[in-house]
């Protein structure tokens, strides 16, 4: 009896054993140890690129237009040393691609599908809804901003501003998006102005500072105009967004973004957002966007007429177009 | 010579040059995925513009009736970094291309491939680069 009950005992737990070995396996193939980069991540389209406060970062692998100019997050120049500015912190320049949303903010920021919305108050869902079934309904097809956090398939890049008292600007620059205006995120130590005197704007207010490595931008006093994704998750003037920007290696920069608006979320929305460095030589160009935008012409939504009305160029139309 | 027209209403999968353009500006909305125009003509314009380039150019049917096409691609900047530039391509060349038409205005097409008569292999404005190809 003793003997069988040993024996059971061995087989139950060379089982255990078995199983625990097994399962260990398959964790070691969707997500590597902690401190492990270049492995894959959770699904075959994610790779870990570096830890960041104890958790790995997943770099999603798109292919075609997105990153498009960036090095390949298996390339080992990604995992170098973070360069320095001369006064010690980490120099965040780039030009980057990615690092925000553009075609759905919630599982590019890391959620579920669908968690997003789930999210959203009544009235917000209802306006997605509208935006979602409008045709050319968004206002970044038009050459108006796109604005934060949202990073279209362009390079982009952060401006250092020092002057003689030191870092006083950091201005963030698209190459496309931004219409051609400059974000400016002011770094000299001021507050944002009277909520009562703001007028409302593309990017808002920002103001910056350093929280060890880490360049934090808080941002309150933008319109609602601008959507976050295509599909149009839509936002209010109470928007109030926290961009914690750490360039955890010399191929990654990393957004952790926190937006609260008690008009359109029923709680603050944390998402985490992944730019990859450049390839060498690929510096931002000339983008012009208004110069010939010929949006909704072949398709019949926007005559010339149409076009003009609501300030884009609309292109030339030709006397010999065929229908 | 005559330039030659032949349209064909081919399906195709998309593997346009306005491939970039079409998360934000809607591919589908505008052209038809399916309709493929295949000509030949004089190319009359390049426009290096933003947001998109334009190509032009003038076929003239069987018939004799000219019919300018409106052809889109991409951001100069995109073709740019591909190695082109405003050399490669230039007024009065002839040129055979493919096209999706625009789903109202037949005319204004997204440019499938294009290449000139007299090198009929080398596609104008395309290039595939590794991460293109998925290696990343």
């Amino acid at each position: 009896m003793k003997k069988m009950f040993v024996l059971s005992a061995a087989v139950i737990g060379t089982i255990v054993l078995l199983l625990v070995h097994l399962q260990a396996q398959q964790r070691g193939q969707g997500a590597p140890a902690a401190g492990q980069t270049g492995g894959r991540g959770a699904n075959a389209n994610e790779i870990v690129v570096g830890q960041l406060a104890g958790r790995p970062v997943i770099q999603p692998v798109r292919r075609g237009v997105d990153y498009r100019d960036a090095i390949s997050p298996t390339d080992p120049a990604m995992n170098g040393p973070v360069p320095r500015l001369p006064d010690g912190h980490p120099d965040l320049t780039g030009p980057w691609e990615g690092g925000g949303s553009d075609n759905d903010m919630g599982v590019e920021g890391g959620l579920k599908e669908g968690e997003l919305d789930s999210l959203l108050l009544p009235a917000a869902r209802k306006l997605k809804e509208e935006r979602s079934k409008a045709i050319y309904g968004e206002p970044y097809i038009y050459c108006l901003p796109m604005s934060v956090p949202r990073i279209n398939p362009y390079p982009w890049k952060f401006v250092m501003g020092y002057t003689s008292k030191g870092l006083q600007y950091v201005y963030q620059l698209h190459e496309t998006g931004d219409a051609g205006a400059h974000r400016v995120i002011y770094m000299d130590g001021r507050r944002h102005p009277d909520p009562a005197t703001l007028i409302a704007s593309w990017w808002g207010h920002s103001v910056g500072r350093w929280e060890g490595d880490t360049l934090v931008i808080d941002t309150v006093g933008y319109n609602d105009k601008f959507w976050f994704d295509a599909p149009g998750t839509p936002h209010s003037e109470k928007l109030h967004t926290v961009e914690r920007w750490t360039r955890i290696s010399y191929g990654t920069l990393v957004n952790d973004f926190t937006l609260e608006d008690p008009d359109t979320f029923s709680k603050p929305v944390q998402l985490r957002f992944v730019a990859r460095i450049v390839k060498p030589g690929v510096e931002l160009m000339e983008y012009i966007c208004a110069e010939n935008n010929q949006i909704g012409l072949a398709g019949g939504y926007l005559g010339k007429s149409d076009a003009s009305q609501i300030g884009i160029g609309g292109g030339p139309v030709l006397k010999d177009e065929k229908k | 010579m005559r330039t030659h027209l032949t349209v064909m209403l081919t399906v195709l999968g998309f593997v346009g040059l306005i491939a970039p353009a079409a998360a934000h500006h809607g591919f589908e909305t505008e052209y038809d995925n399916d309709k493929v125009i295949s000509a030949s003509g004089v190319v009359s314009k390049i426009e290096w513009t933003n947001p998109h380039m334009h190509v032009y150019v003038d076929v003239t049917d069987a018939a004799g009736k000219l019919t300018t096409y409106n052809l889109e691609l991409t951001s100069p900047n995109a073709i740019q970094r591909l190695g082109w530039n405003k050399n490669d391509l230039v007024a009065g060349e002839k040129v055979t291309f493919k096209a999706h038409a625009g789903k109202v205005v037949e005319s204004r097409a997204a440019l499938d491939s294009l290449v000139k008569a007299n090198a009929p292999k080398q596609e104008i404005f395309k290039g595939q680069r590794p991460e293109d190809l998925g290696s990343n």
